[in-house]
């Protein structure tokens, strides 16, 4: 590279180069990020096989920085096209030449997946379509090594802009107009930093560079240093013209090693250019900038720290002021910005201060990186207009949370910065805006996280960053860290104590007023942003040692059977059923479970949502497995007999799962027990409220023999009318399991017209061969299973069409998603965002008249709140209409005894014990609960039993259910595989029956899922 | 691109005195030496800080030694003490701490058989953690050297370390 003596000969070399470009096509391989997933040897491979072809001078392969979208890595651009391949393997090099470069076609395994069609061009994908990628521009574009690729995409002409036709009061005019705001953390306006520098007396004039990236969760620098690294050497040659500095200092950040690379050459060539050193394009202008790497300490990107440690001392902070513009490196004026920042200045030359105001918000202009990880899909960095909602981050450019899972908090501006929750998705993401939910933008790391983050995990491992990260100069940082530190970890080990939440908002406050810097100040904040929003988290862990994201160790034995509420041995089965031990697997299942052959079926399996199988590809079918050994174990087997006398008598009252499962527990325990049915069949929902293709009547009828052989009666058609009854009978102790059986009303006008059902009594009549057809136009009004259950049950009697309307959509639904997909391929029509508002029909139901409803803004679960479109109405005709909005117990029978509290239609109940105050009476299940799941109310029935039989004088305890399956891993070659899905009858043989709609795995296909498992429970 | 520890120089041997001088002779009379990047060079030069080049280097440079020791002893990247021959360096970032880097740290300890910041007894691996390496896109991820291993498993580590070890033997 020759020296360029003047501006003109800059442009002119710009001019040259456009005119050789010429046509050909351009392979843009991201060799940076991607190189950890062996984007260098797709380079070699590409450049191998265009050799090869003989086809150098139509085709050529460009080693560029990160395009942004790490998780298609390695990423391949194929220009002048636009497109975009993910996931490429060195394998893929010739398939790319000879298909792409030469045929012109695209491959479509390559391409980006989106609702199972391949999207080819980059453009169109929506993580690139929503960015406005600004400073980003070149990156992933340019040859990041090549100073020539870089000037002819326009590098460095800004900086001649402003040499040859601007005064420096000039520019820092223009960096005010722009209103651009620090991105590196504190948004303090660039200019106004940059006239204290200009006007500060003393000379020389230090320039330094912050590309001290040290915030876990944040690589919007490194990506700049590694793949436009001559963008940031223009902003600061700007810079340092506007400021009057001859020399300045690039700080980076010692584990960067592609980003120092990258950044030696670039200046050696940009010195060589006559871009730095003396005479800067024959301007007269002076400045060159000096490389120093950090050496491990956080702190250094304080600015103050920063400083020190150029100067090769410790880097600790000290009081401000003197501000660095007064006295900053050896006691000069100095102006230091991020690496972001300066990207942003030649932009703002480029394009005018007042088009770059007019991006963003008042207040807050221009764009802003994001480093978006975490659990979102797509991983990544983001450049967006401030102002933009957390939603359109992590759903339209993100692409929302992988695994099924809900969004629970993001984690933004660094470890100090803050948690934002679920309810603020919808708040622009400005500079005063963040403050607002309690966070910070900071430098931009954006890290999501779901329900399997614990809140009080993350507030303490932020906590320890931060105490490990404290200069110790101070002593509210240097010892406060330690303490908050000290609290925190005994909380997520179970130990903590009612006053500690107290103390560390106390603690937090103090440490933020006293402490010298930036660190210290904002240290506490982990805490701080989390308590007000997750404070009931914290509290589980201190009251209960129960950790609700089934994350602390301490407190868990593997997150699957931590989840399970029923806490079931899932490793343990599993592992039984891998070696083919069956019978054996479906006794550990039942040491906790009576229930395998309805919960295999019908569980809405939350141990999947959190097995960390699902973080390496697919979870473990748990669910499916269950389901399995209940079939595949002929014999109902005998429970293990009570050997004694049985002492103690219990009287459960209702038999659906949480009454059932109590009575099961009690009798392995030795009470005798009695359980009262008020209707003709045993079961509860799991008789009536489930239909029969799901759980079929044997299925049950099996869990339920299995309990009766534990010791059991169960006697039905036998309504208590009160609790004196029993007790005056003789029952030491009562559990009330009545469940929830009375279907919610819509309390709308017409709506006790012929033809309009409510689901629970229509699944319960069809169960009972009462309803055997229904004809004409069915509508179901709601959207959980009871809903989707009832629609199914409807086609399968013959209705002409079933619609479900439904007031969210797809994504609120809280019906399976399994059960959703199988009532559409069945034929069920759902109508989402539609509410209905009345009924027509003039004694016999005709229609149902709905409002079209609008999503808003999100509520406190993050959920967008329905709100009707005014004037909207939509019609659907109907000759019946299933109304499953929801179910409420029914408790006459305790209303004349004052010693059962019944608040808002529900009985009170200790969670933990299920006790209800009063000595011998215990509730649980949807009675207390609400309409909640299966496995929650087999749950309640098993914490009942055991408090009751303390209640009696018993010890409460469970059978033993660990030690009996190989402590041994399955090997990684049998582990390998994917997730086995059951299979289904076609829709087609579905109609008119009730049979079974899935198919149980067969023992090879069970044995070999049952390897999936990752064996968590073997690393304790 | 930088070197880090550099592989396979043997570090278990105390430098020679001429290795101490000839090493400080260039920092010396090398124009605007700052410490901290004459401490890199001498780290890089022997795979640690070996206190008689730092005494040496005071006396040289008429630094005092606590002002040397002070530095030493504030950044994580410098030691002195000799380590073993490769660097796992497992990244505690958010990120990977959000994917289960804390498994993953506890399955390299297992595997190696040592705590952070120590070598194991073959001198074949240092273990170290680090802030962030601001690849969160890899988590949860480590670097042995200059290589990069993401997306890891506990069960992967084993894997990744068994063979690490097995090609260099």
């Amino acid at each position: 590279m020759t020296r360029l003596e003047s501006i003109d000969a800059l442009a002119k070399l710009r001019a040259d180069l456009a005119g050789q470009e010429g046509g050909g096509t351009v392979v843009r391989v991201c060799s940076t990020g991607c190189r950890a997933l062996g984007a260098l040897g797709v380079c070699e491979a590409l450049e191998r096989e265009i050799a090869q072809r003989g086809i150098g001078s139509q085709a050529r392969v460009v080693r560029t920085g990160c395009h942004g979208l790490c998780a298609g890595a390695v990423v391949v651009v194929v220009d002048p096209a636009g497109i975009f391949y993910q996931g490429v393997a060195a394998e893929d090099a010739a398939e790319i030449v000879e298909e792409t470069v030469i045929g012109g076609r695209t491959i479509e395994r390559l391409c980006w997946p989106l609702e199972g069609k391949a999207v080819p061009l980059k453009d169109d994908i929506p993580f690139y379509k929503h960015q406005t990628r600004l400073v980003l521009r070149n990156c992933g574009v340019v040859d990041p090594a090549s100073l020539e690729d870089s000037i002819a995409h326009g590098a460095y002409s800004s900086a001649a802009q402003v040499l040859s036709t601007m005064s420096p009061e000039q520019v820092i005019e223009e960096v005010l107009a722009s209103g651009l705001r620090g991105r590196g953390g504190a948004g303090f306006p660039t200019g106004r930093k940059w006239q204290f520098a200009r006007a500060a007396k003393g000379e020389p004039k230090y320039i330094a560079c912050n590309a001290h990236e040290g915030d876990p969760g944040s690589f919007m620098d490194r990506a700049l240093l590694e793949g436009d690294p001559h963008l940031v050497i223009e902003g600061i040659i700007i810079g340092a013209y506007a400021i009057g500095a001859s020399k300045g200092f690039m700080y980076m950040h010692g584990e960067y090693p592609i980003a120092l690379e990258h950044m030696q050459i670039a200046l050696g060539h940009a010195r060589a250019a006559g871009l730095l050193g003396s005479n800067i394009l024959g301007t007269g202008v002076e400045f060159d900038i000096e490389l120093r790497v950090g050496a491990g300490a956080f702190v250094c990107g304080e600015e103050i720290a920063l400083m020190a440690s150029i100067e090769g001392r410790r880097g600790m902070p000290r009081p401000r002021p003197p501000f660095p513009a007064q006295a900053g490196l050896y006691g000069k004026p100095t102006n230091i910005n991020n690496v972001e920042t300066w990207a942003n200045i030649p932009r703002i030359i480029e394009m005018g201060a007042d088009s770059y105001a007019r991006i963003g918000t008042d207040g807050s202009n221009g764009t802003k990186i994001f480093a978006l990880s975490g659990r979102v899909r797509n991983t990544g960095l983001v450049e967006v207009p401030l102002g933009i909602t957390l939603r359109q981050i992590i759903y339209d450019i993100g692409g929302g949370i992988p695994g099924g899972r809900k969004f629970k908090a993001a984690q933004m501006g660094g470890p100090c910065g803050g948690c934002v929750p679920a309810r603020y998705l919808d708040l622009p993401v400005d500079y005063d805006r963040a403050k607002q939910a309690g966070a910070i933008i900071g430098c931009g790391g954006l890290i999501v996280l779901d329900e399997t983050s614990c809140m009080v995990d993350i507030a303490r491992f932020l906590s320890e960053f931060c105490r490990r990260e404290s200069c110790g100069k101070c002593v509210p940082c240097r010892i406060g860290t330690k303490r908050m530190l000290e609290i925190l970890t005994r909380i997520t080990q179970g130990e903590g104590e009612e006053a500690d939440v107290e103390r560390l908002e106390r603690l937090g406050r103090m440490i933020a007023d006293t402490s010298l810097c930036g660190l210290g100040q904002t240290a506490p904040n982990p805490v701080l942003s989390t308590l007000p929003h997750f404070r009931e988290e914290y509290e589980a862990h201190i009251r209960e040692a129960r950790c609700t994201a089934h994350s602390c160790e301490a407190l868990i034995t593997t997150p699957c059977a931590s989840a399970c509420p029923a806490h079931v041995n899932i490793p343990e089965y599993c592992a039984l059923i891998a070696e083919g031990r069956f019978t054996e697997a479906l006794d550990v299942i039942r040491r906790r479970n009576p229930f395998p052959s309805v919960c295999g079926r019908a569980c809405h399996h939350p141990c999947e949502l959190f097995c960390r199988r699902g973080d390496v590809d697919e979870p473990v079918a748990v669910r499916d497995l269950k389901w399995f050994v209940s079939e595949q174990v002929e014999d109902i087997g005998e429970p293990p007999t009570w050997p004694g006398p049985r002492e103690g008598r219990v009287a459960v009252i209702g038999s659906g799962p949480a009454g059932l499962t109590a009575a099961y527990f009690l009798a392995l325990m030795g009470r005798e027990v009695k359980v009262f049915e008020q209707s003709d069949v045993v079961g509860g929902m799991m008789a009536t409220g489930i239909p029969a293709y799901r759980v079929p009547a044997a299925a049950l009828e099996r869990d339920i023999e299995y309990i009766r052989r534990a010791g059991v009666e169960i006697e039905t058609d036998h309504k208590i009318e009160s609790l004196k009854e029993l007790e005056e009978e003789g029952f030491d102790a009562i559990f009330i399991a009545a469940g929830a059986q009375k279907g919610a009303r819509l309390e709308l006008e017409g709506e006790e017209a012929d033809g309009i059902h409510d689901a629970l009594t229509f699944l319960r009549k069809v169960r009972a061969g009462e309803i055997q057809s229904l004809e004409g136009r069915v509508v179901v009004i709601g959207g959980g299973n009871a809903a989707v259950g009832a629609a199914r049950s409807a086609l399968r009697l013959g209705a002409r069409s079933v619609s479900v309307i439904y007031g969210r959509t797809r994504e609120e639904m809280p019906a399976l998603a399994e059960e959703i997909d199988d009532a559409l391929a069945e034929g069920v029509e759902i109508h989402y965002l539609v509410s209905p508002v009345g009924f027509e029909g003039d004694g016999r139901v005709q229609a149902v008249r709905c409002a079209e409803i609008e999503l808003g803004e999100a509520d406190e679960s993050g959920r967008r709140r329905p709100v009707p479109k005014p004037g909207s109405e939509r019609v659907f005709e109907a000759d019946h209409v299933i109304v499953a909005i929801g179910q409420q117990p029914e408790l006459g029978f305790t209303s004349s005894d004052d010693r059962v509290v019944v608040s808002r239609g529900r009985i009170e109940a200790n969670p933990v014990t299920q006790c209800c105050g009063e000595a011998g009476i215990f509730a649980g299940g949807d009675a207390v609960t609400g309409p909640a799941t299966l496995i929650e109310a087999i749950a309640a029935g098993q914490r009942a039993a055991q408090a009751i039989d303390v209640f009696l004088g018993g010890r409460g305890e469970l059978p033993r259910d660990t030690g009996f399956a190989s402590r041994s891993k399955p090997s990684p070659s049998e582990a390998e595989i994917d997730r086995i899905t059951v299979r289904m009858r076609g829709p087609d043989q579905r109609s008119g029956n009730f049979d079974e709609v899935r198919l149980a795995y067969s023992a090879a296909e069970a044995r070999a899922e049952a390897r999936r498992c990752l064996r968590c429970d073997l690393e304790k | 691109m930088a070197e880090n520890a550099t592989p396979d120089r043997l570090v278990s041997q105390s430098p020679s005195e001429a290795e101490v001088v000839e090493a400080l002779d260039s920092l010396v009379t090398r124009p605007e030496a700052n410490l901290i990047g004459a401490l890199q060079e001498i780290q890089e030069g022997f795979g640690y800080l070996p206190p008689s080049a730092l005494e040496r280097m005071s006396k040289r440079a008429k630094i005092p030694l606590s002002r040397i020791y002070g530095v030493v002893t504030f950044y994580a990247q410098f030691y002195t003490e000799p380590r073993g021959r490769h660097t796992v360096l497992c990244c505690r970032g958010t990120a990977c701490h959000v994917k289960g880097a804390g498994r993953v740290l506890e399955a390299v300890q297992r595997e190696l058989g040592v705590e952070e910041g120590e070598s194991t007894p073959d001198l074949m691996f240092y273990l170290e953690t680090v802030a962030c390496l601001g690849t969160c896109f890899l988590a949860p991820v480590m670097m042995i050297d200059n290589e990069y291993y993401g997306m890891l498993t506990p069960q992967k580590v084993a894997a990744i370390l068994q063979n690490f070890r097995a090609e260099r033997q």
